[in-house]
């Protein structure tokens, strides 16, 4: 079950006002990261979502992420439409692929699960790799960005884009925290912890699995709206299922089930990869055996790893307070 | 025999030969899923690895049986290696681990090919024995095709064979249906896993040399395939050769069909068949523990 904590709360903001200052102070690379940083943290927030409070361990968010860039592109390129309603074409698009799936693989469990995912997945690459209208092979370009001139803000900027990006990250790890302590998400959590009593109890499992891959989905269509402005280009590229993969080890690297850990996962996923890279072109390989040393470790990832640290020390400090009271 | 007729058949045999190999590889995948329930992403870079060695094999001896024979033996042993190092003490972490572990020796995997062959796509010939088309019926088709399908159907045959008929079959059977029962009655288990395990290696690393000549040789072509032999493994039933095989046949002819007849949803029309099954038989059409 989900809790906001005042740990979790104060990692989040250090992360968030953290990046501001860097792009404040940044160069215009350095703001690249932080919108890089960005779109992996909200993809991220929405795979914990599903993964960590649902056990819906899903490796087809890439593809929700990628389909969501991709009707963002549509409403603006091809139908000619404003940013906004293209934003809003995203996260419809993201949330109905998000419910199919849910509801489609709402009665299988564990690796067939996983399984189908990936498969549903790469069924949207194939669809937006074989489409003449989507630019197939090449992509859409001409995107616009969205037009918040109204309220002072001009997203052509790169500063104004990378702070904006950011303030995404916020928004979006509200909207999931909300989902989550809803009564929707005591249910989703509870469904997790025992689906056949929860059947007992009467719930309809599947709507709820459906319901919450779907709003899960409809998060990965804001980073993909969001990815779509960055580039201002969609390309297949961006559905290709390694890197829901990818997605899926950020969240581990930060903590699974801890919807903060995967915002800190993103920030070390993105800087550390750019880090290896500039080292050695074979990054991929370092990434995997680091994968594999966290898992093997246990895989608490770095923010459960922060927690059991904190709860240790309050454990060892109490016994001493607790004397003190006694005498 | 009609021109048309001809085509078909052609047709028929494609789907045949593509349902082969996928046929090989997912036979591996969905055996060690049934008796170790464990799922290995990297299946699909092993296959790489099997068309990485025959090519190599190929290129220092010059002849294609080399590497036929050299890619088994080379993928089984790294599979040994795997086994041992990862995949023994991963085998009760859960779905969710094992597929961030192989998801991890893909990417291992993908920078070892890009390291020792390179990122561009290598060619390997067709084995003398079998090069060039074979004519019959008036039809004429190429000869390596033909010997992909029958070894494909050999595979099949030895498979069942052993399974149906052998001590090590039985032993194998009994794991699939009950692993802690099996082991009460005296059965070596994790020897009899670890055989396995090595077994379905080889046979994706079979798969890789035989596909070399038939598809090119790059870094990404085990991602590639990975999916098309998942969804096989899944439409199939996790752990059941019948499975693997029934699933192999949709799956290969779904897609050459597909291609010929209706262009626009070819490529969609293998998912839905997988929603189907997901949706009307959960465990798959053949589940090997009913």
């Amino acid at each position: 079950m989900f809790h906001q904590t005042k740990l979790k709360t104060f990692v989040l903001l250090a992360i968030l006002v953290g990046l501001i200052i860097y792009t404040m102070n940044g160069s215009y690379f350095g703001r690249e990261l932080v919108v890089e940083v960005a779109i992996l943290a909200i993809l991220a927030i929405s795979v914990d979502m599903v993964s960590g409070y649902g056990g819906m361990v899903s490796l087809c968010h890439g593809a929700i992420f990628g389909l969501g860039a991709y009707a963002y592109a549509a409403v603006n390129v091809l139908m000619g439409g404003p940013p906004a309603l293209a934003v809003v074409a995203a996260i419809v698009a993201a949330f109905t692929f998000g419910f199919a799936v849910g509801a489609v693989t709402s009665r299988t469990r564990g690796i067939f699960f996983i399984m189908a995912t990936l498969a549903f997945g790469q069924m949207i690459y194939v669809m937006i790799f074989d489409s003449k209208s989507l630019g197939g092979d090449d992509g859409m370009w001409g995107l616009t960005r969205l037009d918040l001139s109204a309220i002072g803000v001009n997203l052509e900027s790169g500063v104004q884009f990378a702070i904006f990006s950011v303030l995404c990250i916020g928004l979006t790890y509200v909207v999931a925290a909300l989902i989550l302590r809803s009564a929707f998400g005591r249910t989703f959590s509870g469904i997790h912890e025992n689906e056949d009593r929860m059947r007992a109890l009467g719930t309809p499992v599947w709507k709820f699995k459906a319901l919450a891959f779907g709003l899960s989905g409809s998060l990965a269509g804001i980073a993909g709206a969001l990815a779509a402005q960055h580039t201002m280009f969609v390309s297949p590229e961006l559905v290709i299922w390694t890197f829901s993969g990818e997605v899926l080890i950020v969240v581990i690297l930060g903590g699974l089930g801890t919807l903060v850990g995967p915002v800190l996962g993103a920030v070390v996923m993105v800087f550390l990869k750019h880090e290896i890279s500039n080292i050695t072109t074979y990054w991929h390989m370092i990434i995997g055996i680091l994968l594999i040393i966290t898992v093997m470790a246990g895989g608490r990832g770095i923010y459960g790893g922060l927690e059991q640290y904190l709860a240790r020390r309050a454990a060892k400090a109490a016994p001493a307070s607790g004397a003190k009271t006694d005498a | 025999m009609t021109d048309t007729m001809a085509f078909w058949i052609v047709q028929g045999l494609h789907g045949l030969q593509f349902s082969m190999l996928l046929f090989l590889l997912s036979v591996g995948l969905t055996v060690i899923f049934g008796l170790l329930h464990f799922v290995n992403l990297a299946h699909g870079a092993l296959y790489a690895l099997g068309a990485f060695v025959s090519f190599s094999a190929v290129k220092l001896t010059g002849s294609y049986w080399a590497g036929f024979l050299l890619a088994p033996v080379a993928v089984a042993i790294a599979g040994m290696l795997l086994y041992l190092g990862l995949i023994k003490r991963m085998r009760n972490a859960g779905p969710m681990n094992q597929v961030l572990i192989t998801f991890g020796l893909i990417f291992v995997f993908l920078d070892i090919f890009r390291i020792f062959w390179g990122d561009i796509a290598l060619g390997v010939e067709e084995p003398a024995l079998f090069s060039g088309p074979i004519e019959f019926w008036g039809i004429k088709y190429s000869a390596y095709r033909l010997f992909v399908i029958g070894l494909g159907i050999f595979v099949l045959g030895v498979l069942h064979l052993i399974l149906s008929r052998t001590q090590i079959g039985a032993m194998i059977r009994a794991g699939v249906d009950n692993e802690h029962m099996a082991a009460c009655l005296g059965i070596n288990v994790e020897k009899v896993f670890f055989i396995v395990f090595c077994v379905g290696c080889a046979l994706a690393g079979l798969a890789g040399a035989v596909a070399a000549p038939i598809l090119s040789v790059y870094p990404g072509m085990g991602t590639e395939i990975l999916i098309p032999a998942l969804i096989v493994v899944v439409i199939g039933g996790l752990g059941s050769l019948k499975g693997a095989m029934a699933g192999s046949l949709l799956v290969g002819f779904i897609q050459t069909f597909g291609a010929v007849i209706a262009p626009q949803i070819a490529s969609v029309l293998v998912y839905v068949l997988l929603a189907g099954v997901l949706i009307f038989r959960p465990a798959g059409l053949f589940p090997a523990r009913s």
